[in-house]
């Protein structure tokens, strides 16, 4: 510590003019986004609605797990989406040609999406048809593997997509996505019949990141494993209702 | 590059710390960047050197950054270890399923300001 002024720091590094000051803060730079996201979980939470939070690579198959899921929940579960992109609403038209009620967020360059866009999108679907009276909001992610998990946006679950043709590697190379996830899930296992991806591997580097980690693997394709995911689905909207 | 989204939220913090002090200088600014925060501490101090010198409140500030570790605990016999990376296994049971705790925050600890 230092004697002069009571900092932190031991090295020679600071002048103790008369007029300087050490302020000791002590606050997370991440500080105004968490107050949004808490506000955001609180929004939710008056809606009756549960969020979640998908993270994945560009390219993993996010948008076509949403479409089959929309398709297989119809008339059971009051579905809404969040679309984040860079550019383009693209993502947005193939889901909302699916009836539900979607809003598209531009990030215009940035690399994750953060609370205060959450909260500017879930106001901007409220006034969507349906958008007012939802039980269960996606929240397609910028794909990123990366920056979106240091972002909380207020979701309930955080659900991270590696697709088969990806490789197996990707927990152990992304480990924050992982750490910070409650599932896991492996996409386009229609394919593992051509590509190398012992899912042995991938599901032990993450449940190693994070022994809490639920894993559940799928094609939208095939079908297959399809039912899991939505009974995952079914379990926390009845227990948010319930 | 969320680096950058950081530094900026961190340019807000000091903006306003410096108006609720009087103050018109950062001299130093201390920040713990934990080993599970997905930071890059490398683009953290690119991102603030460029934004430092667009402003004459931080032109002359200095950025320490000091990394904190976390905690590692086994989910098998509860033992704790302290480490800056991930551990491969607990060293009493050997269990490889640890749970980190700590170690993915992002602190603003002190600013030194005149």
């Amino acid at each position: 510590m230092c004697d002069s002024c009571g900092c932190d720091l031991t090295t020679n590094h600071h002048s103790h003019k008369t007029t300087a000051q050490v302020i000791d803060v002590h606050q997370s730079l991440l500080a105004a986004n968490d107050a949004i996201a808490a506000g955001n979980k609180a929004h939710f939470e008056a809606l009756g609605i549960v969020a979640i939070n998908m993270i994945s690579s560009p390219g993993s198959g996010k948008t076509t797990l949403l479409e089959k899921t929309i398709e297989r929940l119809q008339g059971q579960i009051k579905i809404g989406v969040i679309e984040g992109d860079i550019e383009t609403d693209r993502d947005a038209q193939r889901i909302r040609a699916k009836g539900v009620p979607v809003v598209q967020m531009t990030t215009g360059g940035a690399c994750h999406l953060d609370a205060a866009q959450i909260h500017k999108g879930l106001h901007l679907l409220e006034q969507e048809p349906g958008g007012d009276q939802l039980d269960l909001l996606f929240i397609e992610n910028v794909g990123n593997l990366v920056c979106p998990a240091t972002f909380d946006l207020g979701e309930h679950q955080r659900v991270v997509l590696v697709s088969v043709p990806e490789g197996p590697d990707k927990p152990a190379k992304y480990p924050k996505a992982f750490i910070s996830s409650q599932l896991f899930v492996i996409t386009k296992t229609d394919l593992l019949p051509y590509f190398d991806f012992p899912v042995a591997e991938a599901t032990a580097d993450a449940l190693h990141l994070n022994p809490r980690l639920q894993i559940m693997a799928l094609s939208a394709v095939s079908g297959e494993g399809f039912e899991a995911w939505l009974d995952y689905l079914r379990d926390i909207t009845k227990n948010q209702q319930g | 590059m969320h680096e950058m989204s950081l530094v900026q939220a961190l340019f807000t913090q000091l903006a306003s710390l410096a108006a609720d002090h009087d103050k018109h200088r950062v001299l130093t600014v201390t920040v713990a960047i934990g080993p599970l925060s997905g930071v890059v501490v490398d683009s953290f101090q690119f991102g603030f050197d460029i934004l430092a010198a667009e402003h004459s409140l931080t032109k002359e500030a200095k950025l320490i950054i000091i990394n904190p570790p976390a905690t590692f605990q086994c989910l098998q016999c509860g033992h704790n270890q302290i480490a800056a990376v991930r551990p491969d296994s607990c060293p009493q049971c050997h269990e490889t399923l640890l749970i980190a705790e700590g170690g993915d925050a992002i602190i603003l600890n002190q600013v030194e300001m005149e």
